[in-house]
């Protein structure tokens, strides 16, 4: 087991006179000291624009900004810094994939799950794409052979891990029936970036797409992994800092990846992703995953050993998030209750309200995890629940 | 201008611990009638809540009766409290009524924006059908 919670300032707060036991991080993760120091120090010390000074603190900072890109190449395996962009997170990624790719998409199919977050079905509707669901059985593992791939079909569009359910899909085998019909592949790793390794040349898929803010850094900046195959691929943006010739009659842009980075970029941000990159290989990513692994068990076998709590979701992988609902009670009520114990969790329908309809239900109660929450923890959320219980009673 | 039932309910909740608090707001919600499923519409349900919350009004004699019911317990309990002190009254009364007792019982300073959003969501829809009620 790792003891990380030290690392975080934040964790030795006190809510209403109790411990904060913080099981929101499929929300937002909480940052290590060296994060925040990261970011402080850069503002303190090095901070200018970057890419168009000749002074010295711009060198400095596109320094520091083009180092921040080349760990997060390593960090996904990625073959080329050129292919990894800054974006404002994960919702920008796909937007800006969506707004690219428009033309194509436009009346055509793009395939998503029956586990969608909100921002990876909501984008390529607005991108005047039809969207099919890959089905989920009762234990809500895809029924990857139910993908049907049409002429129409443009694109599939899949998380890796739920935000509610905290199951990983299976999306090698998705990625290899696409690459057979050369249908391109965007994987939303918002939820999973954070709690293993992953290897884009490994998966294959063309895109990947994940924030910051849950990956330990900043809130406001993310990246989108763009696959050499679209290099050439429209920027969905315009502006300063894109482009190569400008004229009144006609513009060419830059390669990647700058072309897709109009404007100004959240440079503390990128660099703060390149901290957390840096602090989660510290502990090594293997050590996370198996810390976290322990602890989300216990707190799936506590939960599962209570009669009067409805777990969703069985996969044979699974991370970060566990929703359940307590029988006769509001997943509000349940949450206001906890709040007042100190515990954080989060209610409702979690941006995933398809899967809520799937699911039967208004909403859930959702504990999430990160690698510096411990088998205490659950503990904590064990003893919130009996709380709730006995308000109920 | 003071309100004996607000002075009531500031008694009730006086003293007491946030597990209490929430347990007398949970029992006086258990008291209320459910409404019938035919008025849980769409149209009588209050936005800005994270729970759903559904408020009819009928006019009896001239006063305003108000039924609700909520799916959350908590938020019903809040409710149930505002309404046991502005149901059956006469609709420029509801309109001229200060809800202090929401700030005395400690419900407010423990309400996030959203939450409180939630609440004051709640008292805006009763305001706007007394002022229907007036006119």
């Amino acid at each position: 087991m790792i003891d990380a919670a030290k690392d975080f300032p934040i964790l030795e707060k006190e809510v209403y006179g109790r411990r904060l036991v913080y099981l929101d991080s499929a929300a937002t993760t909480q940052k290590p000291e060296c994060v925040i120091d990261t970011i402080a120090g850069f503002y303190r010390s090095d901070y200018s624009n970057i890419h168009r000074g000749v002074h010295y603190l711009s060198e400095v900072s596109s320094e520091r900004y083009e180092k921040a890109r080349e760990k997060v190449s390593e960090f996904i395996g990625a073959g080329n810094p050129a292919e990894v962009t800054f974006t404002a997170g994960t919702t920008d990624s796909i937007n800006q994939v969506a707004r690219s790719l428009e033309p194509s998409l436009r009346g055509n199919e793009v395939i998503v799950t029956g586990v969608e977050h909100h921002s990876n079905i909501v984008s390529w509707q607005m991108a005047g794409a039809i969207l099919k669901a890959i089905p989920i059985d009762d234990d809500c593992n895809l029924l990857a052979d139910s993908l049907e791939i049409t002429d129409r079909t443009k694109l599939i569009a899949i998380s890796h891990a739920s935000n509610v359910l905290g199951s990983v899909n299976d999306i090698k085998d998705i990625v290899s029936i696409a690459r057979d019909h050369d249908i391109p592949v965007l994987v939303d790793a918002a939820q999973s970036i954070q709690h293993m390794s992953l290897d884009v040349k490994d998966i294959g898929c063309d895109f990947l797409a994940f924030s910051g803010h849950k990956m330990y850094a900043s809130t406001g900046v993310g990246v989108l992994y763009t696959s050499e195959r679209f290099s050439d691929m429209m920027p969905a943006r315009g502006g300063g800092g894109m482009v190569d010739k400008v004229t009144l009659e006609k513009t060419t842009y830059l390669d990647p990846p700058l072309r897709y980075e109009a404007g100004t970029p959240d440079i503390a941000g990128a660099i703060s992703i390149g901290a957390a990159i840096d602090y989660m290989q510290k502990i090594g990513m293997d050590k996370i995953k198996e810390h976290e692994h322990e602890v989300y068990s216990y707190a799936r076998d506590r939960l599962l050993e209570m009669d009067d709590v409805t777990v969703y979701g069985n996969t044979d992988e699974m991370c970060g998030a566990i929703s359940f609902n307590l029988k006769g009670v509001h997943h509000y009520d349940a949450g206001l209750i906890m709040d007042k114990m100190g515990i954080a969790v989060r209610t409702g329908h979690h941006c995933a309200q398809p899967l809520m309809r799937t699911l039967g239900v208004e909403g859930t109660v959702r504990a999430s995890f990160a690698l510096y929450n411990t088998k205490e923890d659950v503990d904590m959320l064990v003893e919130g629940i009996e709380k709730v219980r006995m308000l109920h009673s | 201008m003071s309100d004996a039932i607000q002075d009531e309910i500031i008694k009730e909740f006086e003293g007491l611990e946030w597990f209490d608090k929430y347990e007398l707001l949970i029992s006086s919600a258990r008291e209320v009638e459910t409404m019938a499923e035919e008025f849980r519409t769409e149209e009588n349900t209050i936005s800005g809540c994270q729970s759903k919350v559904w408020i009819r009004s009928y006019i009896n004699g001239k006063r305003l009766h108000f039924e609700y019911d909520s799916d959350a317990m908590i938020t019903k309990g809040i409710v149930a409290l505002v309404l046991r002190v502005l149901n059956n009254r006469y609709p420029q009364d509801i309109l001229d009524t200060d809800l202090y007792f929401i700030d005395e019982i400690g419900l407010k300073s423990n309400l996030s924006p959203a939450r409180a959003d939630g609440l004051m969501s709640i008292i805006r829809r009763i305001r706007e059908i007394a002022e229907e009620g007036v006119s």
